[in-house]
């Protein structure tokens, strides 16, 4: 094993046989030999206590971290773009509390607006341009947008705009009141703990 | 023409036979990149930019879902050769040569690690004095591994020829205008894996062996260099960080 450069290991080179030590992240299993595939520092994590699996897991942490990327079941927080009859699309922002780099799309079909009486959700009375979502991934969608849903108490809007302008304040999970105008508007809100 | 001095055994250009032309590899050189890498082999000189892993721009040419798509495009510097033409963006050399660094990068990135998205690597030929090919592979390796692109392994490459009876390292172009056999080999250098191979040629084979295994050797020379360079870079990183 190669210890010189304080445990910098560079793609290809091999960390260990793969009978001892499991693959982590920045690592993969070539055959019988683990081996890095990024630039970074190794490092090996012992194995959880009760599992099945007794190796050693060996990973690479490379310097430069790649964003996160949604996957099916992770929250995230996303900002309406475009509200249609019977979806809505949105923009993915935070993945599970970490921003994300790069732009990802998501989209909320009508049947993922809300537990009950999905076949009476009435697009423009649940969500608006502009307003910031907490949903959850339910798949990879198709190519163009992933499928986000928030049949859940603790997801919906949790911060919007009125239309005069002013911050919305929940009232129940279905209203929100504007702060300047006292308007009341339709939304699918988000039970924020 | 003599390529190799009868009595010295030295080149046009002062090296020996197995002798490579100096190399220079630097990381981060383009900010916006999610990589990149400025490498040089003598007078040679690319600069390689790497985008990605991101969203598919075009669907169409998505072949496998469950694979990350990588794109390569290489051009040359009009300002790169001593003549100075003026050559149209999809001429079937500059193709071809995207096509080679495309599948031989391909190789080492580990696309089933990113299902949906694409990479997209652009080698800009700064000065081009002989072994283009092999420089451009050399600095995507380099770009790749700065954008922190899982891969298999370092691929690197080098050219290596047969002129005057006598296997030559690392061609420049006046060695290979010479008109002699032209060897490209890309290798996956830790696994010890051949991913390209070319020659516009024909050699015997005896002789091919040979040729092949110089080249060969220059692969590891290159990737000993491409490690350190990584290292070096990480190590600075590190530094800044503190």
């Amino acid at each position: 094993m190669d210890l010189d450069g304080g445990g910098v290991v560079t793609p290809g080179e091999l960390l260990g046989n793969s009978l001892t030590l499991a693959a982590g992240r920045g690592a993969y299993a070539d055959g019988r030999s683990v081996r890095a595939s990024v630039t970074g520092h190794r490092r090996i994590v012992p194995p959880a206590p009760g599992s099945s699996d007794q190796r050693s897991t060996v990973e690479v942490v490379g310097h430069k971290a790649h964003g996160a990327v949604p996957q099916p079941g992770s929250v995230v927080i996303a900002r309406v773009t475009k509200v249609m009859a019977r979806m809505a699309s949105a923009d993915i922002m935070c993945v599970d509390s970490k921003a994300i780099k790069e732009k990802f799309t998501g989209m909320i079909r009508q049947q993922d607006v809300r537990a009950t009486e999905i076949d009476k959700v009435d697009m423009y009375q649940s969500y608006r341009p502009g307003d910031i979502v907490r949903a959850v991934v339910l798949s990879l969608g198709d190519a163009r947008a992933y499928y986000l849903s928030t049949v859940k108490n603790e997801l919906g809007v949790v911060s919007a705009q009125s239309i005069a302008g002013g911050t919305l304040v929940p009232i129940s999970w279905t209203e929100m009141q504007c702060d300047l105008t006292g308007q009341i508007e339709q939304r699918k809100v988000a039970k924020v703990e | 023409m003599e390529y190799v001095n009868p009595l010295t055994g030295f080149r046009v250009d002062g090296r020996r036979p197995n002798e490579m032309r100096q190399l220079k590899g630097e990381v981060g050189v383009v900010a916006r990149a999610d990589g990149s890498a400025l490498f040089e082999m003598g007078n040679t000189r690319v600069i390689a930019a790497v985008y990605g892993p991101r969203e598919i721009q075009n669907r169409g040419q998505q072949v496998n879902s469950n694979e990350a798509l990588v794109r390569c495009e290489y051009r040359m510097a009009e300002f790169s050769t001593g003549d100075r033409r003026r050559k149209p963006k999809g001429d079937r050399r500059s193709t071809e040569i995207s096509l080679v660094i495309r599948q031989t990068m391909e190789a080492s990135i580990l696309t089933h690690l990113m299902p949906r998205s694409q990479i997209d690597i652009f080698v800009q030929v700064l000065q081009a004095d002989g072994g283009t090919r092999s420089a451009c592979i050399n600095a995507a390796t380099l770009a790749l591994a700065d954008a922190g692109i899982p891969m298999r392994d370092i691929v690197t490459s080098c050219s290596a020829g047969y002129l005057c009876s006598t296997p030559l390292l690392d061609l420049n172009y006046i060695e290979d205008s010479a008109g002699g056999p032209d060897v490209t080999v890309g290798i996956l250098t830790k696994m010890d894996k051949v991913t390209l191979l070319q020659m516009d040629a024909k050699l015997p084979m005896d002789t091919f062996e040979n040729v092949m295994e110089l080249a060969i050797e220059g692969c590891k020379a290159i990737a000993t260099y491409i490690r350190e360079v990584l290292l070096e870079n990480t190590k600075r990183l590190e530094c800044q960080r503190g």
